[in-house]
């Protein structure tokens, strides 16, 4: 029995002619056209989100809000000067770190290379987002310890209640909203994380398992 | 200098661009898509193409690229119809070469390979170009050994598409 690829590769060679062929101006204007490859989408990505939060400030309410110094007077400037120190500096870490893998990726490497480059860029983005995650976590978690220990947390948060009411029963009411609102906050963050890189890198997480199982 | 390179690079790539429409034409089903994949392949091969030294074939090179962009670089477009608009696909056999089983087994045997997964299709690919089993390890990434057992097992598979 004749090798049926064989018939196949011979109708392939065949069918070369049949295909369609650009002109010199047509492919020349390509090379000008944006890229979408996925490795450029996740770097140009998590640029994006590092300067995202700070054009919230050029929001006019959002900054009188924040000149208001709540962090002063809950009485934990210091340990969230801390935090945002380390945050900036891991966040910094982390775009170079994506920087590096963009650079690494270089179409020349055999299928198998480029693809464990792309996984090794996939598992960075996995611990920033992880990092980026227990960082919204911790900083609610400083705000909700300010507010426990605050002595007097109606006027540290310059909340005037109208009529009678128990200022300690308002000060557990506060605090709730807040865990609720920081586990919300990080719940909706992941879903947004998981929508900008899992599905960009989900092709590749499929081609990346069939070449393991080929090599198994 | 830029300017030369550029016109270089066009005339190479237009003597060559069976190729990626070879790959464009498997990896994709529908004319857009095709296009689009075509202008990825294209300026990643643009971007790489001052670190083409020559001591390979300008095709060879392409082959790489080409393939590397089909299963790593390449997003697929939102919308991808399941259904396959097969004139589009499948170019017609020419009228005179007409066979109606061969064209009908035939048919049969290119769509099962675009049931194939990203890898499995570059290895047939590279297998249809006529390439023998180091040069298509060599691309993939994988042994020679694993080719062979990878490449018997989609003959396989095919046989029993034809002969059920």
């Amino acid at each position: 029995m004749m090798d049926e690829l064989d018939l196949l590769k011979k109708d392939w060679q065949r069918r070369e002619q049949e295909m369609p062929r650009l002109t010199f101006e047509q492919i020349h204007r390509m090379i000008w056209k944006k890229s979408s490859s996925v490795v450029r989408w996740i770097f140009y990505i998590s640029i994006i989100e590092f300067i995202a939060p700070h054009l919230l400030y050029l929001i006019p309410s959002f900054r009188s809000g924040m000149n208001y110094d709540v962090a002063g007077s809950l009485g934990i400037k210091v340990p969230l000067i801390i935090l945002t120190v380390l945050q900036y500096a891991v966040a910094l870490y982390f775009i170079l770190q994506f920087y590096k893998r963009y650079r690494e990726i270089s179409v020349l490497d055999s299928a198998g290379n480029l693809m464990n480059r792309i996984i090794r860029t996939r598992k960075t983005v996995k611990n920033y987002v992880v990092f980026c995650l227990s960082m919204i976590l911790v900083f609610f978690a400083v705000f909700i310890g300010g507010m426990v220990f605050s002595q007097d947390l109606m006027e540290a948060l310059q909340l005037h209640p109208q009529g009678e009411v128990d200022p300690e029963r308002l000060k557990w009411v506060v605090v709730g909203i807040m865990a609720v609102a920081g586990v919300v906050f990080t719940a909706v963050m992941g879903g947004i994380y998981f929508l900008l890189y899992g599905l960009l890198t989900r092709k590749l997480h499929q081609n990346y398992k069939d070449l393991r199982r080929m090599e198994a | 200098m830029t300017k030369e390179l550029e016109h270089q690079f066009v005339s190479e790539l237009e003597i060559n661009q069976n190729i990626v429409h070879k790959v464009c034409s498997l990896y994709t089903d529908n004319r857009e898509a095709h296009n689009d994949l075509f202008q990825e392949i294209t300026i990643q091969l643009w971007k790489a193409y001052p670190k083409f030294r020559g001591d390979s074939k300008f095709s060879t090179w392409m082959y790489r690229v080409a393939l590397n962009t089909a299963i790593t670089l390449y997003r697929k477009s939102k919308k991808q119809p399941k259904t396959q608009a097969f004139d589009t696909v499948i170019y017609k056999v020419k009228a005179e070469q007409y066979d109606p089983t061969e064209e009908k087994q035939l048919n049969l045997m290119y769509s099962a390979i675009r049931e194939l997964g990203d890898i499995d299709k570059a290895l047939v690919f590279l297998y249809l170009e006529d390439k023998n089993y180091t040069e298509i390890a060599d691309t993939l990434g994988i042994s020679e050994v694993n080719a062979r057992v990878k490449m018997s097992r989609i003959k396989t598979k095919l046989r029993t598409i034809l002969n059920p």
